[in-house]
């Protein structure tokens, strides 16, 4: 199901064009990151997603229904989404009090209130911050408080601005698995945006990469269409190119379809020979065709036939030493792949 | 020196023997200046919220004009407020003239600016994540307002604080639309100033050192409030 749909969305502060997307679409259930350099436009993007913020122009659409600009029309759609701020703030009271408020401004009272406040603190490993006072908590601690504060509502789509910025790696890693499980779990959608490609990576059905305001090209990194030409015990061969044949689980198929679009995950690739230790999935050859560096990170285009990018840790590079022109092995684990339903023009495979 | 001393010492005693007439003008002072207080708080501070919460064309206009309004003097006031409620003037009918309510209505207009901006200021001083974490969790308008206003209460407080500062110290509107009769409009201020044309000191004093016990112990009750509520674990 769509969630989003953007047509021509400009947001326009002056002279100043900040956000410049031309066609968006989002679809339910999935975990999607935002990912680009400071003042790519991403929070400008994610208040527009959360209907805090208007666009200049264009339109867009919500659940299949569009979304007017008057602030009556909007606040229907707001109680549906929740921002996460990239520095929240607490509201004077108690870290109970804060949690509590949106679930008075939706008038669910007494036990239900109770059950789900316990539940979300729980699930932040919070409980015993309860009584605290909301606004003496540490930075860490006030991004668990403000997802629960989120999560308490159940909301359609939950919208994360940074949620990893400026916290300690345990905090990260907790709210981290916190979006990984409710999106698995409730199938809540979630949109955050990251500086780091490997949380990208690691927990997004889809990246989409914002640069001075557009989408940018790499966001379509890695999606391919693929035909299915048949099948070989419980693996599904997709052909991606008219030589380069995958085999993919059979289950992971989207039903009984013969064109799907496939989504590989470059931070889950390996490059170069293995240590014996790989599971499922597939082996490919190819030349190194440009390298750069990226966050901490080496990202390599690797020609197999169709351009493939992986990234790969700084130690990994200089273990490996791997050169433009080179031939290299890239192993591509079947949890790497999956079927995509990107919004963005794709490129044909 | 010997007649400041002199009327301080006999102040003081007045001030101990709870002297009737003291203790009625005192009354008078604090009914009116309450009163003033809490109608221009209920026009002043709504009024605060709105322009600073709104986008309108105009608004710097209004801006400045409100604190033009600061600096307007009692004594213009007084003649505005004369002029409607004068026998002659528009609302004479309503025998207004020379009532705690025409003193009222006075400092009503004196104050509402002073409130009004300083609600503004201290609104505008909030942090724009309360607004935004409010409306992305569901808050309507009027309550995405009060979570600015829990925010901004001291603030807010502060600028009801000046303001009846403002009114119980203001002479200019009391005279020309009280009339300082005694024991009706007579407040501190208009009592201090006949008290001097008179030329006795002693109840002046009294009543001068009753002004500012009660300006130093409003503030001190303003920063125990502000202080207890800062500190404590909720």
């Amino acid at each position: 199901m769509k969630l989003y749909k953007l047509e021509n969305i400009k947001r326009i502060y002056g002279r100043r064009t900040v956000l410049d997307i031309a066609d968006l679409e989002i679809s339910a259930g999935k975990i999607y990151t935002l990912i680009g350099p400071n003042g790519a436009g991403k929070t400008s993007l994610l208040k527009i997603l959360a209907f805090l913020d208007l666009p200049s122009k264009g339109r867009m659409h919500f659940t299949g229904q569009e979304v007017g600009r008057s602030e009556k029309s909007l606040h229907p759609f707001r109680k549906r989404v929740v921002l996460l701020d990239q520095s929240p703030i607490m509201f004077t009271g108690s870290v109970w009090s804060n949690i509590e408020f949106g679930l008075k401004v939706r008038g669910v009272a007494g036990a239900e209130k109770k059950r789900r406040i316990e539940e979300v603190l729980e699930l932040v490993g919070l409980a015993r911050f309860k009584d605290y006072n909301a606004q003496g908590l540490s930075g860490g601690e006030t991004k668990r408080i403000a997802l629960a504060r989120a999560l308490v509502l159940r909301p359609e789509v939950l919208l994360c601005d940074e949620p990893t910025a400026n916290v300690d790696r345990e905090n990260q890693e907790i709210i981290l698995s916190i979006i990984e499980q409710i999106n698995k779990e409730q199938k809540t959608s979630v949109i955050f945006s990251t500086h780091y490609l490997s949380q990208g990576n690691r927990l997004a059905h889809h990246s989409l990469m914002l640069q001075h305001g557009s989408l940018s090209d790499k966001a379509n990194e890695n999606i391919f269409r693929i035909t299915v030409v048949g099948f070989e015990g419980d693996k599904a061969l997709c052909q991606l190119t008219g030589q380069l044949l995958l085999r993919i689980p059979r289950a992971a198929l989207p039903g009984e379809t013969s064109f799907a679009k496939i989504h590989i995950k470059s931070g889950l690739l390996e490059c170069g020979p293995g240590n014996g230790d790989r599971v499922d999935g597939n082996v490919v050859t190819g030349h190194i065709t440009e390298m750069s560096q990226e966050c901490g990170r080496v990202r390599l285009g690797i020609n197999i036939g169709v351009n493939l990018f992986l990234t790969l840790p700084m130690d990994k590079y200089l273990r490996e030493q791997p050169r433009i022109g080179g031939r290299v092995e890239v192993f591509i684990p079947d949890v790497a792949v999956g079927f995509s339903s990107f919004a963005s023009s794709l490129p044909t495979a | 020196m010997d007649l400041l001393f002199d009327s301080v010492a006999s102040a003081f005693v007045l001030l101990m023997s709870f002297d009737r007439e003291l203790i009625e003008i005192v009354l008078v002072s604090l009914n009116v200046s309450c009163f003033a207080t809490i109608i221009a708080s209920l026009v002043g501070i709504p009024g605060g919220f709105v322009v600073a919460y709104s986008s309108f064309p105009g608004k710097r206009l209004v801006l400045t004009c409100l604190n033009t309004l600061l600096a307007l003097p009692t004594v213009v006031i007084g003649l505005l407020v004369y002029s409607f409620i004068s026998r002659k003037g528009l609302f004479g009918s309503l025998d207004l003239l020379y009532t705690q309510k025409a003193i009222i209505i006075g400092q009503v207009i004196l104050i509402v600016p002073v409130i009004m901006t300083l609600t503004i200021a201290a609104v505008s001083r909030i942090d724009d994540r309360y607004r935004t974490t409010a409306l992305t969790l569901g808050a309507s308008r009027i309550q995405m307002a009060r979570v600015i206003f829990l925010e901004a209460r001291y603030g807010v407080l502060a600028a009801v604080i000046a303001a009846f500062g403002r009114v119980i110290a203001e002479v200019g509107i009391s005279m020309m639309l009280g009339g300082n009769a005694k024991g009706f409009t007579r407040t501190m201020t208009t009592a201090m100033a006949l008290e001097y044309d008179k030329g006795e000191f002693v109840l002046a004093v009294a009543l001068g050192i009753t002004l500012m016990s009660l300006a130093f112990l409003i503030n001190l009750l303003f920063h125990f409030f502000q202080g207890r509520t800062g500190n404590e674990a909720v």
